[in-house]
């Protein structure tokens, strides 16, 4: 590229602005996504295994293998989003810009669900709802004499409400980034122009924050499409089949081709979903609201309502934190995983090893593997939140500034193609990309730095949309009168845009750190024996019937995400400006 | 340079050799003769489909101070997708692979190289010869039809698997989704490979001859039969023990899983018992394989850690076999007494799997599962 621009004598070729830029980003995210993803494509064209695209799209296996848990993947997908970004809009309308009571306590409190794994949420409805369909424990309300339907306990329904309790916290922290970043100019001259309070919510705060809600929207959509967990959970006792969990299925008895045939399908249908979205988006010039002016509107006063919508905020919210998180920590004490509430004991947190007691394993403080996993898990979420955040700028940045061309769709459609793909593929992928050495590079099996590279390109979708839905709105005017005075392009990404969207960013890098360190299915594949992460060893005990174990080390895993988004809060004193009155 | 690369292929070409003679001669060596080497190693990592690794662990140390005992807790499905995947990147992280899942292992990681048989001499004249090859079986382990052992005092509530297919049992059978574990396909593909038996039964509780009625055979018929029943599926075996075996309720339902998981009874409040005398069979016995890496990082510290799983020779197998010798696990070594509280190998009903025969028809079943569901 550079050669092009140098050649022809006296003459200067100009490339169109932002090309260069365009070009880096491509070539960065093809190297870390589209190249092992391509492994597995080609893995599914090879002659012994090509036929896996007939079984699943044209035989008599194709209704059950694919038609079917294709419909249910599509339904899932598209009322979760829907109500994620309902939910998770409405709370970060109250937050951010009304007087509701206890708005601080609604802004954390919403940010936990995402923190809690989806399985905990799902096992914590089983033991609310249960039925007697599948026997043993009944769930708490078949216990005090309700009965409770077949729909109600198990199936499409309990699963899209999981998936919303679980999603919409994520929708929610994007929402309510943008919303802080409302220029109040707009809202006052409309409150001076004597716009009432839907007016303006219609006519100017829904438009100018439409990217953020759309990005909400997609991230909600591709999550909940890709889950594995509740699905399964919820719905194979009625023998609700999704395509996760058929991908997964597949996986594990062997018939690996199918299985890719159908996470590529996952992989092309939910794509050609979020690229409408996306039109959407793209088709508006300008969402700029940080300018060089403006302040803080006053907040909307609810009167009235206020408590009625507070009540309506902490009943979602109780049902999505606050009973998972007891049934958690319950189970982390609690011998038999059959009864939650008797017999407690700490031996799952501080005891010493027992024969007696759970086949001789500690407590887990005085468990070394686990503390071992703690800290190599905390330094990959560390590393991965920083990679993942710069990496993620500069593609949003790039895709803010130049929307325009085919790089741009590219470079959009690339980074969203590692949410649709099932982690345990995009594992295996990496393994085979990067496992063995490349020319000079040597063989990163084994090492911290194959997690990290993985985790980053794995979580890309989440740093570049978080990102750019800040970057969009800071005002290019801004940028453009740094250049005029000479800044370079880094000069102005230091000094202007990144301290201007740092709350975006700090949001974006803490909902990484989050979710890698409680990621299961991408590390599975990728830990080595030297290189243990908490997911998985909470995982090996869950798998060996020791939930307790599981279940304590899922609640440290909350802590620490906890704690990262206060430590965060507090480094970032405008990180969450909505909290402040 | 072409020059230079040959002499590099003859010289890996020799070191290869070499490395396989000495493996040949490993083979052969005792326990005693392998220890200083294996010191020497100082080290060695085995992939274990049980979390009872963690106790062999601490027992090998103490026998063998010196070597390091890496023991790492994987699913046979992910030790399978992970020595693939290695392979691929030509990285070799275990010395010792410990699973079961045999027709995937057999066709995916024994034919393709990855890994390799090892039998310790010491106790190859114990061990009966089906037990020995392909692959050395350590163990063997069930998915087996279980009850409720409280709400059913005087014995099994069904006597022939047929029944699991009336009225009185629709909506009140439970197993794994065998699309989603390997060894609940193994026991479908099991069904179909015993048909002539599953005919039989048929007629034993019917009185008439199978109609078969465009199914395959009689296994297929009865699957599908199972299926049409209402069969409900979960996810882990523990989903079907929890349903199955918990204390305290009327009508409890009846499902296939492992008889060893009786072991957990009092710790989780479960009544489980296997229904060892239902026609034709209860269900499968399959076995846990141990073998090498095709060329382990620690050849010596490898074999003596299969030498140590194989047990002792005091009366139970000792400390390397303790973990495994319970009820409802069976050693594969002869010499080892069974377990007082289980019901004897021979008295056990359960088809005894033929992996490779599996093998052959298992996507089949797989497929027609997929499309009863």
């Amino acid at each position: 590229m550079a050669d092009a621009a140098m050649s022809g004598p006296g003459r200067r070729v100009y490339f169109q602005q932002g090309t260069v830029l365009k070009v880096m980003v491509l070539a960065i995210l093809i190297a870390l996504i589209v190249l092992p993803l391509l492994r597995t494509v080609l893995f599914t064209l090879q002659p012994e295994t090509i036929t896996a695209w007939s079984d699943v799209l044209t035989s008599r296996l194709s209704e059950n293998l694919f038609y079917k848990p294709l419909t249910n993947t599509l339904i899932i997908g598209v009322f979760v989003s829907s109500f994620c970004v309902l939910i998770g809009g409405f709370l970060a309308w109250l937050v951010v810009m009304t007087n509701v009571p206890f708005r601080k306590t609604i802004g954390v409190m919403a940010t936990l669900p995402f923190m809690i794994p989806s399985f905990a949420a799902a096992l914590a409805w089983g033991s609310l709802f249960r039925n007697d369909r599948v026997g043993g424990q009944l769930g708490w309300l078949q216990g005090l004499g309700l009965d409770i339907p077949d729909w109600l306990a198990w199936g499409m329904v309990p699963t899209l409400i999981v998936l919303t309790l679980h999603y919409f916290s994520l929708a929610f922290t994007i929402i309510a980034a943008s919303l802080a970043t409302v220029n109040s100019d707009l809202v006052e001259a409309a409150q001076i122009a004597g716009a009432k309070g839907g007016k303006i919510l219609m006519g100017i705060i829904l438009p100018v924050t439409t990217p953020a809600l759309v990005a909400a929207g997609s991230l909600c959509f591709a999550g909940a499409v890709s889950n594995f967990a509740t699905p399964a959970l919820l719905g194979l006792p009625v023998r609700m089949q999704t395509l996760s969990t058929r991908l997964f299925g597949m996986i594990e008895v062997g018939q690996v081709s199918r299985g890719y045939v159908i996470g590529i399908l996952l992989v092309l249908i939910s794509g050609a979903f979020l690229w409408a979205g996306n039109r959407i988006v793209s088709g508006r010039r300008s969402y700029a609201t940080i300018t060089g002016k403006g302040g803080r509107a006053k907040r909307f006063d609810l009167r009235g309502n206020r408590w009625p919508l507070l009540v309506v905020a902490f009943a979602i919210l109780m049902a999505a934190t606050v009973v998972p998180v007891i049934v958690l920590i319950a189970s982390s004490f609690a011998p038999s995983s059959a009864d939650l509430f008797a017999n407690w004991t700490l031996h799952y947190w501080i005891g010493e090893s027992s024969p007696d007691f759970a086949q001789g394993i500690p407590g887990i403080i005085h468990n070394n593997d686990i503390v071992r996993a703690l800290l190599v898990t905390l330094a990959l979420g560390c590393a991965v939140a920083v990679t993942g955040m710069c990496v993620g700028l500069l593609t949003s940045y790039t895709v803010a500034r130049y929307r325009e061309g085919v790089l741009s769709a590219a470079i959009t459609q690339i980074s969203f193609l590692p949410l649709l793909v099932p982690g345990i593929a995009f594992g295996a992928a990496y393994i085979a990309y990067l496992g063995a050495p490349i020319g000079p590079f040597p063989a990163l099996y084994g090492t911290i730095a194959l997690l990290v590279i993985a985790g980053t390109a794995y979580l890309l979708p989440f740093s570049v949309q978080t990102g750019r839905a800040v970057i969009q709105q800071v005002g290019g005017e801004l940028e453009e009168s740094a250049r005029i005075t000479g800044a370079s392009f880094f000069q102005r990404l230091a000094s202007i845009t990144v301290p201007l969207a740092m709350r975006g960013l700090a949001a974006g890098g803490i909902l990484v750190f989050v979710k890698i360190i409680r990621d299961l299915s991408l590390v599975v594949l990728l830990f080595t024996p030297t290189m243990p992460v908490l997911s998985v060893v909470a995982y090996r005990y869950a798998s060996e019937g020791f939930a307790q174990f599981a279940n304590a080390i899922t609640v440290i895993i909350l802590i620490i995400s906890i704690a990262a988004t206060l430590i965060a809060n507090a480094l970032q004193t405008k990180s969450q400006p909505w909290l402040k009155n | 340079m072409l020059t230079l690369k040959a002499t590099c292929f003859g010289a890996i070409g020799i070191l290869l050799s070499s490395a396989a003679l000495a493996d040949g001669h490993l083979d052969t060596m005792s326990a005693e003769d392998l220890l200083p080497m294996a010191q020497e190693e100082g080290t060695v990592t085995v992939y274990s489909f049980t979390s009872r690794i963690g106790r062999v662990e601490a027992a090998f140390e103490e026998a063998y101070p010196g070597i390091d005992l890496q023991g790492f807790d994987i699913s046979s499905t992910e030790q399978i997708a992970r020595l693939r995947a290695e392979a691929q990147a030509g990285v070799t992280n275990a010395d010792v692979i410990y699973i079961s899942d045999t027709p995937v292992v057999l066709t995916e990681l024994l034919e393709t190289g990855i890994i390799g048989p090892y039998v310790p001499p010491r106790v190859a004249d114990r061990v009966p010869a089906e037990f020995q090859s392909p692959l050395l079986a350590q163990r063997l382990s069930t998915k087996v039809l279980m009850y409720n052992e409280e709400a059913n005092p005087d014995g099994a509530p069904i006597s022939n698997l047929w029944e699991l297919t009336t009225d009185e049992w629709t909506g009140r059978v439970v197993m794994v989704d065998p699309l989603q574990r390997g060894d609940y396909l193994d026991l479908m593909t099991e069904m179909v490979l015993q048909s002539d038996a599953m005919a039989a039964a048929y007629e034993d509780l019917f009185g008439s001859a199978i109609d078969l009625d465009g199914m395959a055979n009689a296994g297929e018929k009865f699957i599908a039969d199972l299926f049409a029943n209402d069969v409900i599926l979960v996810s882990s075996t523990d989903d079907v023990n929890a349903a199955v075996g918990r204390i305290g309720q009327d009508n409890p339902p009846i499902g296939f899983t492992s008889y060893s998981d009786r072991r957990d009874n009092e710790e989780e409040g479960w009544a489980l018992q296997v229904a060892n005398d239902v026609v034709p069979s209860p269900g499968i016995i399959f076995p846990a394989i141990v073998a090498l890496a095709a060329e382990p990082n620690n050849p010596a510290a490898a074999r003596l850690v299969i030498d140590f799983l194989m047990g002792d020779e005091s009366e139970t197998g000792g400390p390397g076999l303790a973990p495994f010798y319970v009820a409802g696990d069976y050693v594969t070594r002869t010499d080892i007494p069974p377990h007082p509280d289980a019901v004897p190998l021979d008295y056990f009903n359960a088809w005894r799997i033929q992996p490779a025969e599996t093998a052959t028809i298992r996507a089949d079943v797989g497929d027609l599962v997929l499309t009863l569901q």
